[in-house]
């Protein structure tokens, strides 16, 4: 057991933490106070992240990127949401898809789509597969309907593919300039057996951004709509075999970074917030007063800042292990886990930070914020559907060791 | 005699205000532009409507022209409204529950007769009591246990001059304060004893401070006003024992503040309960999935359970002989039920979310709204580490020399 960070890993932690205090955390408040949804986006702390590496870090060094570690990735992104939650998913939404490319595409995928994506600051990259009536059905299929599950309809014309449907909550939608769409290529057989990965440019042509969804939390990520009318794929763009697109089978080799990486990124992301809340509830004991006599002093506040680090602290070994896992291949149901317990976590510990200011008089907007971003977890890391995944993969894992 | 039956008027005036939120408040108040906290403007016609359906009027004494209604009356309309609009439920449970104690209890007969007729005639007219200032310290927090409470006076003065007092403070987080004809206003005098002063809204030195909706964490029309040598006539002043009186009043109101909180739950549970038997996935109705159906069955359990312990410290306090001969205990029964409702409330509000996935969280949804809403319920008044320890003080038996700000229940 060795807790101990490498020169490497700790210079990314202390950029990413100055990058941070200096630069998101003063326009946080600013960017989650804007009304119009499609004008809380920032270019510029994208730009100015991407500059320091914070866009392009996850994808190999061989392919020209910063090919940082999981542990590296997983430090960076809870610095940043301690300055701001959803600019820090924003970026860490690249090494999603990153992690992606560098797994499942190939090499003529990559030299078209890396190299743009490396030279650009703003380009940024998604995924599609949130459909309005399709989502927990992509995640859990029901054996019993195998049409359940998303609709987007992609059909062969010659060397092109032409898709038409819709997709709803789609990350980075409004911004992005790179997608990865699911759509249905054999309408006649179940989600995993009939569907087909697509690599998408956003200018491709009958593809277009519908509304942006106007979130309570998570103001600054940008989730739209996704409408495709006859847009046309070439068939070099397939990601995969075709009707493969199972992300949650190996047969198609190391998964890891695809989509484990999605249970460790919201995880560490949570854990950035709940640092955040920590800090703020101390600081808060430590300077108001009640009486001349500062808040600290009282044991119920006590109580409730004890409660507030040591889930903090809990949730920080788990994320630092699975982030560990991840680097050393260990598959197992960790990350759906930590995921699913950084929900509790993470939605606990800020409304205790609410309480204590609210308690004190002191109706903190950034206090209520972290309560507004917290709950996007719920619909994303901690919903029964994903908690019966993790309980479902885990039985997999231990079936798989016997 | 142990009954749990409404009477049929109690039964009467839920129907009505029922129907009355189904047909007119819902379809205004869930419009998408509306849903956003900070976007809400007050429904002023409705708020004319509720009023000419006596909602205004509710407490206030058959014989001052009221409905007469008693606190557990109060809950079961103020639940009704809030599952409709919670904003329109604290303005009209804040001027209700003043015209019974002022109008019913406090005034002296002439100033009654100077203020009532204005009041039943005037569908707009609201009342206000302003009490918190700026700063002022009215937490429990490290008094627990301890005589050495916190100087309970005002900052707000009133001096008499002549044949009038002249009052000069602020007072912030004031319900009702934008739409409020006649202020109630906690004043200390030069003889350093706590009163209660009439403030017309004409009054020559009152300035009112709208609140911008950004900061304020109150349900209802909150703001703020300022008192600048603020003249108003010598008979304006209640009696010096009809300020804690007055307290004491405000506090039999804290089981309507919980109805409030339960109709928002209510309304989120409702909505959810809907949703479930129509949206499929996993190729059922959602509501046949165990992890919906246990969680459905969480929100209503809270629901009702908190709606059990609210009535009863409603009917606790319409009925005083209950807790005399014993058939109900001697305990802290609002202060209870906020505890136990207010949390209860919230997490139900974030389970009814949670079944709609990531339309829940979204601003033009009202599922977000409701969740934002309890929150404001668990934020906006007393808050729940002294509640809790307010109770913990009276099972122990503990008494402190009574000072108006604490003796609130």
């Amino acid at each position: 057991m060795d807790f101990t960070l490498s020169n490497e890993q700790r210079a990314w932690q202390m950029t990413a933490r100055k990058f941070a205090e200096e630069e998101v955390r003063p326009i946080s408040l600013e960017r989650d106070a804007i009304c119009d949804p499609r004008e809380t986006f920032d270019w510029d702390i994208i730009k100015k992240g991407s500059k320091l590496g914070f866009r392009t870090m996850a994808v190999p060094k061989e392919w020209g990127g910063r090919g940082t570690d999981f542990v590296t990735q997983a430090l960076v992104m809870a610095e940043l949401a301690k300055g701001d939650s959803a600019i820090s998913k924003t970026f860490s939404q690249c090494w999603k898809w990153s992690h992606l490319i560098a797994a499942v595409c190939t090499d003529e995928q990559k030299r078209r789509f890396l190299a743009p994506f490396l030279e650009d600051h703003t380009f940024l990259l998604g995924k599609g597969i949130s459909e309005p009536g399709a989502g927990s059905d992509n995640r859990l299929p029901p054996p019993e309907d195998i049409k359940a599950g998303l609709k987007l309809r992609a059909e062969r014309k010659g060397d092109e593919w032409v898709l038409n449907g819709e997709k709803c909550f789609i990350a980075n939608a409004s911004v992005g300039k790179l997608f990865f769409i699911d759509a249905r290529t054999d309408p006649h057989a179940p989600l995993r057996q009939g569907t087909t990965m697509f690599l998408v440019p956003r200018d491709t042509p009958g593809l277009r951004i519908g509304k942006v969804f106007n979130k309570s939390g998570w103001r600054f990520y940008q989730n739209g709509e996704m409408i495709f009318e006859n847009a046309r794929v070439p068939h070099a763009n397939v990601v995969g075999p075709v009707n493969g697109s199972d992300m949650k089978a190996h047969e198609a080799g190391d998964r890891t970074g695809g989509d484990l990486f999605g249970d460790l990124e919201l995880a560490a992301n949570a854990l950035g917030v709940c640092e955040d809340a920590c800090a703020m509830a101390l600081r808060l004991a430590h300077t108001r007063k009640q009486g001349a006599r500062v808040l600290f002093e009282q044991q119920g506040v006590q109580l409730k800042l004890n409660r507030m680090h040591l889930l903090t602290e809990a949730l920080r070994s788990f994320v630092m292990r699975v982030a560990w896992e991840h680097d050393h291949k260990m598959h197992s149901a960790n990350p759906g886990l930590c995921m699913n317990f950084s929900t509790d976590v993470i939605q606990e510990v800020t409304e205790l930070n609410l309480e204590l200011h609210a308690a004190a008089g002191v109706m903190d907007v950034r206090a209520d914020k972290l309560v507004r971003d917290a709950i996007i977890w719920t619909h994303l890391a901690g919903d029964s559907v994903q908690r019966m995944k993790a309980t479902r993969r885990l039985a997999k894992e231990a079936q798989r060791l016997h | 005699m142990y009954s749990l039956h409404l009477s049929p008027e109690q039964r009467d005036i839920r129907e009505t205000v029922r129907d009355f939120v189904a047909h007119q408040v819902k379809p205004a108040a869930l419009k998408s532009g509306r849903l956003e906290a900070r976007e809400r403007p007050l429904l002023i016609d409705l708020l004319d409507q509720a009023s000419q359906l006596g909602l205004r009027t509710l407490a206030l004494s058959e014989d001052a022209g009221g409905a007469g209604a008693d606190a557990l009356t109060c809950c079961i309309v103020c639940e009704e409204l809030a599952a409709g609009d919670p904003d329109m439920a604290a303005v009209l449970t804040q001027t209700w529950t003043l015209a019974h104690v002022l109008f019913d209890r406090l005034m002296a007969p002439g100033e009654r007769e100077r203020f009532l007729p204005a009041f039943l005639a005037d569908q707009r007219y609201h009342l206000a009591f302003a009490s918190d200032e700026p700063g002022r310290d009215v937490a429990l927090g490290i008094h627990y246990h301890r005589s050495d409470i916190a100087d309970a006076s005002f900052g707000t003065s009133a001096k008499r001059s002549g044949d009038s007092w002249i009052v000069t403070g602020s007072k912030t987080r004031v319900v009702n304060a934008p739409l409020a004809k006649l202020f109630a206003v906690a004043v200390t005098t030069p003889e350093n004893v706590t009163r209660t002063v009439l403030v017309p809204r004409d009054a020559p030195g009152l300035r009112v401070e709208t609140s911008d909706g950004s900061g304020a964490w109150q349900h209802g029309a909150p703001g703020g006003i300022t008192l600048q040598d603020c003249q108003v006539p010598a008979d304006h002043m209640l009696g010096p024992d009809e300020g804690a009186a007055l307290a004491f009043e405000l506090g039999r109101r804290m089981p309507q503040d919980l109805a409030l909180d339960l109709g928002i739950g209510r309304a989120a549970y409702e909505a959810a309960l809907d949703y479930a038997q129509l949206r499929v996935q996993g190729a059922r109705r959602i509501i046949e999935h165990q992890a919906i159906g246990a969680k459905l069955a969480d929100v209503a359990i809270r629901l009702q359970v908190a709606r059990t312990a609210i009535w009863q410290a409603a009917w606790a306090s319409d009925h005083p002989s209950a807790v005399e001969d014993g058939s109900l205990p001697d305990l802290p029964l609002a202060r209870m039920a906020k505890v136990f409702a207010s949390e209860a409330v919230y997490q139900a509000t974030k389970d009814a979310a949670e079944c709609f996935g990531a339309m829940g969280v979204m601003r033009d949804m009202p599922l977000q709204k409701y969740v934002h809403d309890a929150r404001i319920c668990l934020h906006s008044s007393e808050p729940n580490s002294d509640t809790r320890l307010r109770v913990a003080e009276a099972i122990a038996g503990y008494q402190r020399t009574a000072v108006p700000a604490l003796a609130a229940e």
